[in-house]
């Protein structure tokens, strides 16, 4: 970027960005509508609701769950959420004994197809230095306590494999159709910052 | 390189910040660079780990302070800028001609 | 390469670009294996964070061959390695004072480990 003088205010990042875009649009690099089908895609038609469906199906269906934990690109596929930035996925199980984290600390790597683009929290300093030294602190910020005998693995997506937890299922859902379990898992809980719980 | 991206470990950054129904794109802006980056890597051809690195590449204070998406922007020009795609002095004309037209 | 057009986006999305890359060397390490990550602090990119540096894990898996970051990032071609899941018990990363059973897993391509002693 440009150096500022002390005494100009700075470009805003908006005027910058229209600038770079007339700019490639006019060396032929990029095509406006495009641009514009990408925001969309990733604004309104890809998003955690797609992992939620994938965690349903495994709690509804063992033999799913099978496939899913022993590859997770392969399951994932059948339900049609492959691509960009989740092209080699591997999903992991939560258990009574073992509670799963994802996080990126050298920047945000995320699995796209399934969970959408990250929140903010997830692609800030905070939660990527702490997540891997405090883990439990960083839960209990949460509002979720695991105790002393559960083993917390906290997985660093520092390559090209991208990360998704399988909650475990919350009591009281027996016999609950797909979509009825899907509403339960949050976005959070397929990071490993929250637990789906059945509401009281 | 050990940059002030590697994190891992670090104490001091307080508590984790999180926004209520946080929209996907704050800013138009933010919209704008996240679907310009992608299509340009693939119409030029650049790896996701060539704008990693030049993030890296950020001043540490601007790289904590700056919101999220000014870090792809960084990223871009400064690949573009090595490639010879679009220069530093072109951006700069650009954004200068377009700041003068919007102020009329 | 021209500018993709719209009517492509959606495909390309879904499609996806996977770091994937044969690798004909066979697999240095193998699952149940006790390594170090190496000491490098290259100026250029790397994927081997400092905290993980120096310190002793157990090798969980291969993921297969993928493409480096360290020689993409520069422009010098994939030079595909065997990418291993890795596993560091917290004491051994941040010291006596970590949960016992707590753990950091991370994916270490072949050049950022060795055999541990």
């Amino acid at each position: 970027m440009a150096k500022q003088s002390r005494t100009e205010p700075p470009s805003t990042p908006a005027l910058r960005i229209r600038a770079l875009e007339s700019l490639l649009v006019e060396k032929g690099l990029v095509d406006p509508a495009a641009v514009d089908e990408i925001i969309d895609i990733f604004e309104k038609r890809i998003g955690p609701r797609n992992g939620a469906k994938v965690v349903a199906r495994a709690w509804a269906d063992p033999e799913y769950k099978k496939r899913l934990l022993a590859d997770g690109s392969k399951a994932i596929a059948e339900l049609g959420f492959t691509g960009l930035q989740g092209e080699d996925m591997v999903v992991l199980e939560n258990t009574p004994k073992v509670h799963n984290m994802v996080v990126c600390t050298l920047c945000s790597c995320y699995p796209w197809p399934t969970l959408g683009l990250p929140p903010n929290w997830y692609k800030a300093a905070p939660y990527r230095a702490r997540v891997v030294i405090e883990p439990r602190k960083v839960l209990a910020e949460f509002g979720i306590e695991v105790g002393p005998d559960v083993e917390v693995r906290v997985w660093d997506s520092n390559a090209e494999i991208r990360y998704m937890v399988l909650p475990m299922r919350p009591e009281g859902t027996d016999g609950w159709r797909e979509d009825k379990l899907a509403a339960l898992v949050t976005r959070d809980s397929m990071i490993g910052t929250d637990i789906p719980k059945v509401k009281a | 390189m050990n940059g002030i991206h590697d994190l891992g470990g670090m104490h001091g950054f307080g508590p984790i910040e999180r926004e209520k129904n946080e929209p996907v794109f704050h800013e138009d802006w933010e919209r704008r660079i996240f679907g310009l980056l992608n299509l340009t890597m693939g119409a030029a051809q650049i790896h996701v780990d060539e704008i990693r690195h030049a993030i890296e590449k950020m001043p540490p204070a601007e790289y904590l302070a700056s919101p999220y998406y000014e870090h792809w922007l960084y990223g871009a020009e400064k690949v573009l800028a090595e490639l010879g795609l679009v220069t530093p002095e072109e951006l700069d004309k650009r954004t200068a001609e377009m700041a003068k037209r919007e102020a009329k | 390469m021209p500018a993709l057009p719209k009517a492509m986006v959606w495909e390309v999305v879904k499609g996806g670009m996977s770091a994937r890359a044969q690798v004909d060397a066979p697999a240095r390490f193998k699952p149940g294996d006790r390594v170090v990550a190496r000491n490098i602090n290259p100026v250029g990119h790397t994927r081997l964070p400092r905290y993980i540096r120096g310190k002793q894990g157990v090798v969980q898996s291969n993921h297969g061959g993928f493409a480096f970051a360290d020689t993409r990032a520069h422009r010098q071609g994939d030079q595909p390695h065997h990418l291993y899941s890795v596993r560091f018990e917290a004491r051994e990363l941040w010291g006596a004072d970590a949960a016992a059973r707590d753990a950091v897993y991370i994916d270490l391509w072949e050049p950022y480990i060795e055999p541990a002693n």
